[in-house]
């Protein structure tokens, strides 16, 4: 009773997500030519989950298992086949850090067109832009074209963008594999602050000694299904289960 | 976003913003030099007439060549975040309505001065004449609804089928050619003159030169077919567009 008193964030109902594998790049001569040999691939197979406001999820299962495409559908990137994805609040990614930049434009430039993508207004960019600079911290360069740009230094304007856009729910890998130590410290610092908020949190890690001190929550993906989700006790037996296999 | 595609593009070019009057004034000298002598128009300003059929011309299909692969172009965008696709064409479309309008507002000063100095018009007749030039406002209107939905049809399908591309390419040099833009229609014999009902563009660029250039139209039933056919494909386009988008990420 206690549970369904809270708000819920994310509530996928009946969620099957299908592929369809290609082997080349699809083209529509092909199509007309050969026809039905369609190979699917079914990355999530009729899961029900439903996240409530301020539960650290993690999310744990071998590769392949369909943790991505969970993620995916959870940031609406893509739409399942059957099901719905219900979310609540602003969802922000921190996975892919360094994509999505225009390499001829700017740093600056770079920020209000990835703060638009990622769902902050412009005067929202315009208040937050000078905590944005200071956090990126890479100096001059936010002034010259993104294509000179290090890694490092994409990484360190990507995170400064998702953190800074103050998500509802957020969504990151276990290590932010930010550049220097500095920043991977300053950033990790960021994350535990995320951690101690009444945010939505969703990890996906192979790290499970990081997800057991952190998250109340773990959710076991294995072969397109829930395995189990649960407690912290889930990690156990995806120990056990790994020790087995 | 348009304005990152306004920025993007003039970045690196050293003359800016002139490019964008420059374009399609070396192609209108270019083309009214050859054409002049193999077409025989018969138009008091073959150059200006030239330039009126180019300019909206150029905006089609430079706006279809450029966002049909967009939204492959911009896979990084579409994996990093949910946000509504269609702004990724539509960017492109408003950089280009932009230049375009710049190039236009030249062309309609060029015409004024024109009128003024070598047709010497008196003072009541300019100003019919630029209580004309409104009516190319929802002839603007007409192509970019025209524009978009080609857009957004070519742009989402080029998503599942990476051929559609090429085969826009292949198609856009052969459309030129089958509207009138460096011809008039009324030099094609009577039999043939039908066919270019089928084309959307057609009464598009005459309406152009029926405006500015005071000529006629070929036949009111032109009008009528190209507007339906313009409102058709921006259905389909807008349709198809909206049904493929949630799943843009799958094909990438």
């Amino acid at each position: 009773m206690k549970k369904n008193s809270r708000e819920i964030a994310i509530k996928l109902t009946n969620v099957t997500k299908r592929y369809t594998i290609h082997h080349e790049k699809p083209t529509f001569s092909e199509k007309l030519l050969k026809r039905s040999q369609k190979q699917i691939f079914t990355a999530l197979n009729d899961i029900d989950l439903t996240i409530y406001k301020g539960e650290k999820v993690g999310i744990i299962g071998s590769n392949g298992a369909g943790k991505t495409t969970l993620l995916k559908l959870i940031t609406g990137v893509t739409a399942p086949n059957v099901g719905t994805v219900v979310t609540q609040g602003k969802i922000v990614s921190l996975l892919d850090l360094g994509a999505g930049f225009h390499p001829d434009l700017t740093g600056v430039e770079n920020i209000y067109l990835n703060g638009l993508i990622v769902g902050m207004s412009q005067k929202e960019i315009k208040e937050k832009f000078d905590n944005i600079v200071q956090f990126a911290d890479i100096g001059t360069f936010i002034d010259a074209p993104m294509y000179t740009y290090s890694l490092g230094m994409k990484l360190r304007v990507g995170f400064s963008i998702g953190v800074f856009a103050d998500p509802d729910i957020l969504v990151l890998d276990e290590g932010i594999s930010a550049g220097d130590q500095n920043f991977v410290e300053k950033s990790t610092q960021k994350i535990e602050e995320f951690f101690k908020l009444k945010k939505t949190i969703i990890v996906v890690s192979h790290w499970l000694d990081y997800l057991e001190a952190r998250c109340n929550r773990i959710v076991w993906i294995k072969k397109g299904e829930i395995e189990e989700s649960g407690s912290i006790s889930v990690i156990k037996k995806y120990k056990k289960f790994q020790m087995i296999s | 976003m348009t304005g990152k595609e306004i920025k993007a593009r003039y970045k690196f070019a050293v003359l800016g913003f002139l490019w964008i009057v420059l374009n399609p004034l070396l192609q209108m000298l270019v083309m009214g030099f050859v054409f002049q002598f193999f077409v025989p128009v018969k138009v008091d300003n073959y150059f200006l007439f030239l330039f009126t059929g180019l300019l909206p011309w150029n905006f089609f299909s430079m706006t279809v060549l450029k966002c049909t692969p967009a939204i492959i172009f911009e896979r990084s965008l579409i994996q990093k975040a949910k946000f509504p696709r269609e702004s990724i064409v539509l960017s492109i479309i408003l950089s280009n309505l932009f230049h375009f309008l710049i190039a236009f507002s030249l062309l309609l000063l060029a015409l004024v001065f024109n009128k003024m100095f070598f047709e010497r018009y008196t003072f009541f007749h300019l100003l019919m004449y630029l209580g004309n030039m409104l009516w190319t406002l929802p002839l603007i209107i007409w192509l970019c609804v025209l524009t978009a939905g080609t857009v957004l049809l070519t742009s989402a399908l080029n998503v599942k089928y990476r051929d559609v591309n090429f085969v826009v390419s292949a198609i856009m040099p052969l459309w030129f050619y089958v509207t009138p833009v460096v011809y008039q229609l009324n030099l094609l014999p009577e039999k043939v003159r039908w066919l270019f009902m089928l084309n959307p563009m057609t009464s598009l660029i005459e309406g152009f030169q029926v405006i500015l250039l005071n000529q006629t139209f070929s036949s009111p039933l032109f009008i009528f077919c190209n507007l339906l056919t313009a409102f058709f494909i921006f259905m389909i386009g807008w349709w198809y567009f909206q049904k493929e988008a949630k799943f843009f990420d799958d094909w990438m």
